[in-house]
């Protein structure tokens, strides 16, 4: 299995999809859901097939105004890969 | 007072009408006749309930959900109220142009079965000429923007081809491929001496999806379970009785699970005369298995009971003739010895088969 590199484009695969419901952001896929909130919920809203995985880190970082630019790639890079395994995100 | 937590999914079986006659088929053995089956309002009516109490899953099925002329409006309905759109089919009445319409009216996700990757043997299993056909189908779904899973139900006839199974369904890039043991229930449980496997495939089975799993990571997602009659404990089945899913049949009879209506005394209420979520708090059949108090010994003191919820009701009772029994493939049951009485019945060297094969409703 790959980790998302810098130019790779993350995004929903193929019918997972957030669910409706505005008060309880959660992300629909075949066999079930997951509820989403704080980081969780911005990376997967930044993850629209448009933006790199750089530039999802650049601006992760500069939302939690954080310094640590190398845990912060370590980290969403490992929630990415796996959703990417759940095949709920692809990249 | 309790508070019940609303259910998370709704299975619908649209209809009970079918062009294949699967020897594993779970529908019941009483099955509904198209002149019972809900009208498309009911249906529609009942999405909208399901949404409401915060279900968030639509599990079409049947039958075969195609056979219904008025999918798409439902499909339609689903999506508008808000569901996770899932069709399960044998892709058989599917045409490129019908999943066009389907997936434009919000399906989500589209499940397709096959019964094995040599056609005749495919044909046997299914008692019809399917599987081209279902071949032909699966080329073309990727082209649409929806999840695609391949469904696979093994038993002692395939089992031995689990690797040339893998990668048959490997060569349709589903998202996600799901190797189904065969479950005792319904037609499954009338063919059961040719359908159970022996320990050694069970064993290879474990070993060669372990490897794709490894192999496909990211590309495709592997599901498979061991056996029940293979296991130490028993599923956890449905999630718990009346825990987490309701299932409206071809009629609108609500149940707990695909066999419930095997149990002897239940009354299923229907969606014709209360709403679902009145069924699902007050009807008796969703009441009565609900919870610990109905626990018989050994599941009323075990740890496990919070994860098992004693296993499957149907199970039991198919198999002891008493609903409330501990599930008998719990090596802890002290009727365990039915499993393993059927399970040495399992003689790989049997060649004579005679298929009771699943009949349509009259």
């Amino acid at each position: 299995m790959t980790p998302p590199g810098d130019s790779s484009q993350p995004r929903l695969a193929a019918g997972c999809r957030w669910g409706t419901n505005p008060n309880e952001p959660a992300v629909l896929f075949p066999e079930g859901m997951i509820r989403l909130e704080g980081t969780g919920q911005k990376i997967l809203e930044l993850c629209d097939g448009q933006r790199t995985f750089a530039e999802i880190i650049s601006a992760l970082t500069a939302r939690y105004m954080l310094a640590d630019q190398k845990r912060i790639r370590e980290d969403v890079s490992k929630f990415l890969e796996e959703l990417n395994s759940k095949r709920i995100i692809d990249y | 007072m309790t508070v019940i937590p609303n259910p998370l999914a709704l299975i619908a079986e649209i209809t009970h009408r079918c062009p294949l006659h699967c020897v594993y088929c779970s529908n019941p053995i009483e099955l509904a006749s198209i002149k019972q089956e809900l009208a498309t309002e009911d249906w529609v009516r009942v999405f909208n309930e399901a949404a409401q109490m915060g279900m968030l899953h639509l599990h079409l099925t049947g039958g075969e959900p195609l056979a219904r002329p008025d999918l798409k409006t439902l499909v339609g309905a689903a999506h508008g109220a808000g569901l996770y759109a899932n069709l399960i089919t044998s892709g058989i009445g599917l045409s490129e142009g019908l999943l066009e319409s389907l997936v434009s009216s919000g399906l989500d996700h589209i499940q397709l079965s096959f019964q094995d990757a040599n056609e005749q043997n495919a044909n046997w299993i299914a008692g019809a000429k399917s599987h081209a056909r279902k071949i032909a189908l699966a080329e073309g779904i990727r082209r649409f923007k929806v999840a695609f899973t391949v469904n696979l139900v093994v038993h002692r006839q395939n089992l031995d081809q689990i690797e040339e199974m893998i990668s048959f369904i490997e060569q349709m890039k589903p998202d996600r491929m799901e190797i189904a043991h065969t479950q005792y229930y319904g037609w499954a449980l009338k063919n059961r001496d040719s359908l159970l496997p022996t320990r050694e495939q069970v064993d290879r089975c474990t070993e060669a999806v372990g490897k794709a799993q490894e192999r496909l990571a990211g590309r495709i997602r592997i599901d498979c379970v061991v056996p029940d009659y293979y296991a130490r404990y028993p599923k956890a089945c449905m999630g718990g009785w009346g825990r987490r899913l309701m299932l409206v049949d071809p009629m609108g009879k609500v149940l707990p699970c695909h066999a419930a209506a095997v149990i002897p005394g239940m009354w299923f209420d229907n969606v014709r005369e209360h709403s679902l979520e009145w069924i699902w708090s007050e009807s008796s059949a969703f009441r009565k298995f609900r919870g610990e108090e109905w626990m018989p010994e050994p599941c009323r003191s075990c740890d496990r009971r919070k994860e098992d919820f004693g296993g499957c009701r149907c199970q039991a009772f198919l198999l002891t003739g008493n609903a409330s029994a501990t599930d008998p493939v719990c090596q802890l049951s002290p009727d365990h010895d039915l499993i393993e009485r059927a399970l040495h019945r399992t003689d790989p060297n049997t060649t004579e088969i005679h298929w009771e094969y699943r009949q349509n409703p009259k």
